[in-house]
């Protein structure tokens, strides 16, 4: 579809930035299929959700609950971060030096603001993984992670709509990839967690 | 200068085309040519022996015309009478072999041996750009003179057209005299190609090369559009917040988006004002970058520059500046979740966002082991991940922010939110 905002944005030197989507820990965990938009090495990778958005990037707020420094050689940090619905794997290694020093100085547990690349990996069991590569980290306050629980909420209601009405090929293809998830089950995750926000 | 593949390119369609106006030059005077046998000869030319498009449509003729003794169609000697049709400028086309009479309203320096004069020139309908090959031994023209110009080839190159006076072309001085008053145009309208306007400098910016004298934004009512004026002498800077009535400029495209070349044009100030529109914009967001270069900086303290200079106090185009003066500034990305607005906030703007006064922060970096960027790290953890509004104006995709405020939290949309995921549970 010709407006596709990033189908412009791919134009010859025309650079735009991948925008981060605000996604809860209960969606992201059900992706199962990434995919690359191109042929070229430097193409982006995109991890499909359920609800029919491709995302290169995600801004998560929630909060840090452990870290844990690991490797010898290659040293990097893992990161658990708990939002209302579940947990984002999060890690930053030697190729993010700047990530993984903010994230080392850390003490858990604290509300962090997170941008990061989603990545799927598949455990040699067979079990799916997604893990947000972390670009930064930041320690914030509650107002912000409930600002961001709002964000998001919006956000996943638009896209639960966008499936309902669904024609976009991403769409299409989030219902092919994902036949047995019925999108209409994230709005119990949205409810849920905006009713943790206690006024 | 344009390679012989690209021309082939550019010419590709054109052969059926220069057949058929061969075939009816002939036909007019009771001669019938086959075009087919045109088009081959002049494919033939043009693909196997390299000649350019236009040479091979002018020998293409004089052969034919010599074969039938048509003397007067051939177009050695300049008696080129009515071999082209004469045009306005403004109805000129690709491809086309046309006869106009203008002004030169420009010359410019030309960029190669090949060329002996390019510029623009121009007619009551508009203008356009020119080239005077060098082998085509015109007359030189001087800017401000009227010409007639006749059979000269209209080609394109990147969507831009271009005059090409080449060995058959015929360049007379004309008649015709006094000035010329040339409409400007909106500047949502600008086109590729050669451009008038009246509009406001809204913009400078810092210059990217150090043979760039200034470059910035232009506006009017309608639109902006960047602009570039490059060091030559005799040329001034436009000062911000004027009004300039600029004629001739070039319109060129980048990166999918136009910009104007002023070194051609005729540029009079004027003392009306203009009222520039567009890119007002409110973005809600959040922080999800702070760029380096962010923070405190230096700027170079010549007048009229102003630029940001290295931390050796290195200004591109000044030198060493130990006289810098300090700003702070915050650039980056505020994110909306289905778009990344690059963000450019200012010293108020950055002071109060994170509270950090330029006389805060320029202590800040005198006690501290990290200097300036001690500074960075502490606006970065009070911006970063942050929700904010910025409110300001976008152009080229940058917000250049006059107010940016954190978000607070708003329970009456936590209480619709709630509704709206509840509705249908």
């Amino acid at each position: 579809m010709s407006e596709n905002p990033r189908d412009l944005g791919r134009r010859e030197g025309a650079f735009e930035r991948e925008p981060a989507r605000r996604v809860f820990a209960a969606e992201l965990r059900e992706c199962r299929y990434q995919f690359k938009d191109g042929e070229d090495e430097k193409s982006p990778t995109f991890v499909l959700l359920p609800t029919g958005e491709r995302c290169n990037r995600i801004f998560l707020v929630g909060t840090l609950t452990e870290k844990q420094r690991q490797g010898d050689q290659n040293i990097f940090y893992r990161g658990r971060v708990v939002d209302p619905s579940g947990t984002f794997y999060v890690m930053a290694g030697s190729y993010q030096p700047e990530a993984m020093q903010q994230l080392a100085k850390i003490d858990t547990p604290a509300f962090v603001a997170v941008v990061g690349k989603p990545n799927l990996y598949q455990t040699p069991d067979g079990a799916f993984l997604v893990s947000v590569r972390v670009e930064s980290i930041t320690i914030v306050d509650k107002e912000t992670r409930d600002l961001w629980i709002l964000d998001t909420a919006e956000r996943t209601l638009d896209r639960i709509d966008m499936v309902t009405a669904g024609t976009e090929p991403d769409v299409v293809k989030a219902k092919e990839q994902y036949p047995s998830i019925d999108v209409n089950a994230f709005r119990k995750t949205v409810y849920d967690a905006l009713a943790q926000i206690r006024i | 200068m344009i390679r012989t593949d690209e021309y082939l390119e550019m010419y590709e369609m054109d052969f059926s085309e220069a057949a058929e106006r061969i075939s009816r030059k002939f036909s007019q005077k009771g001669t019938e040519v086959d075009p087919k046998k045109i088009e081959s000869k002049l494919r033939r030319l043009v693909d196997e022996f390299g000649v350019q498009p236009s040479e091979a449509e002018r020998s293409v003729t004089n052969e034919l015309a010599k074969e039938f003794n048509l003397p007067s169609i051939g177009t050695t000697g300049g008696k080129s009478s009515g071999v082209a049709d004469q045009k306005k400028i403004a109805d000129v086309a690709p491809g086309e072999w046309v006869t106009i009479e203008g002004r030169i309203v420009a010359l410019s320096s030309p960029a190669s041996p090949a060329i002996a004069q390019s510029g623009i020139i121009a007619d009551d309908s508009g203008g356009i750009r020119f080239v005077a090959w060098t082998k085509s031994n015109a007359p030189v023209m001087a800017a401000g003179s009227w010409y007639r110009i006749e059979s000269a080839v209209v080609d394109e190159f990147r969507g831009i057209s271009s005059l090409k006076i080449h060995s058959g072309t015929t360049v007379k001085e004309s008649g015709a005299d006094g000035a010329l008053i040339p409409e400007t145009v909106p500047v949502v309208n600008l086109q590729k190609g050669i451009g008038c306007i009246r509009a406001k400098v809204v913009q400078e910016w810092d210059a990217s090369h150090e043979r760039m004298l200034q470059s910035g934004l232009l506006g009017d009512e309608t639109g902006t559009i960047k602009f570039v004026i490059w060091k030559e002498e005799g040329k001034e800077k436009l000062s911000i917040g004027s009004v300039y009535n600029i004629f001739y400029a070039l319109v060129d495209e980048f990166n999918g988006r136009l910009s104007l070349n002023l070194n051609t044009a005729t540029i009079l100030q004027d003392d009306g004002t203009i009222e520039v529109s567009g890119g007002d914009m409110t973005v809600r967001g959040a922080i999800v970058h702070m760029a380096p270069g962010s923070g405190l900086i230096k700027r170079c303290p010549v007048e009229g520059c102003n630029r940001a200079i290295s931390r050796q106090n290195y200004c591109p185009v000044h030198e060493i500046q130990p006289k810098f003066i300090y700003d702070l500034r915050i650039k980056g990305w505020l994110d909306t979740g289905e778009k990344t607005h690059n963000i450019l906030l200012q010293r108020d703007v950055t002071e109060s966002l994170t509270g950090i006064t330029l006389s805060a922060a320029q202590e800040i970096a005198e006690n501290n082991p990290l200097g300036m960027d001690e500074v960075f790290l502490r606006m970065r953890d009070t911006v970063l991940g942050r929700y904010v509004t910025c409110h300001g104006r976008e152009i080229d995709n940058r917000l250049l922010a006059n107010t940016c405020e954190r978000l607070a939290f708003d329970s009456g949309e936590h209480a619709a939110l709630l509704n709206r995921a509840g509705g249908a549970l």
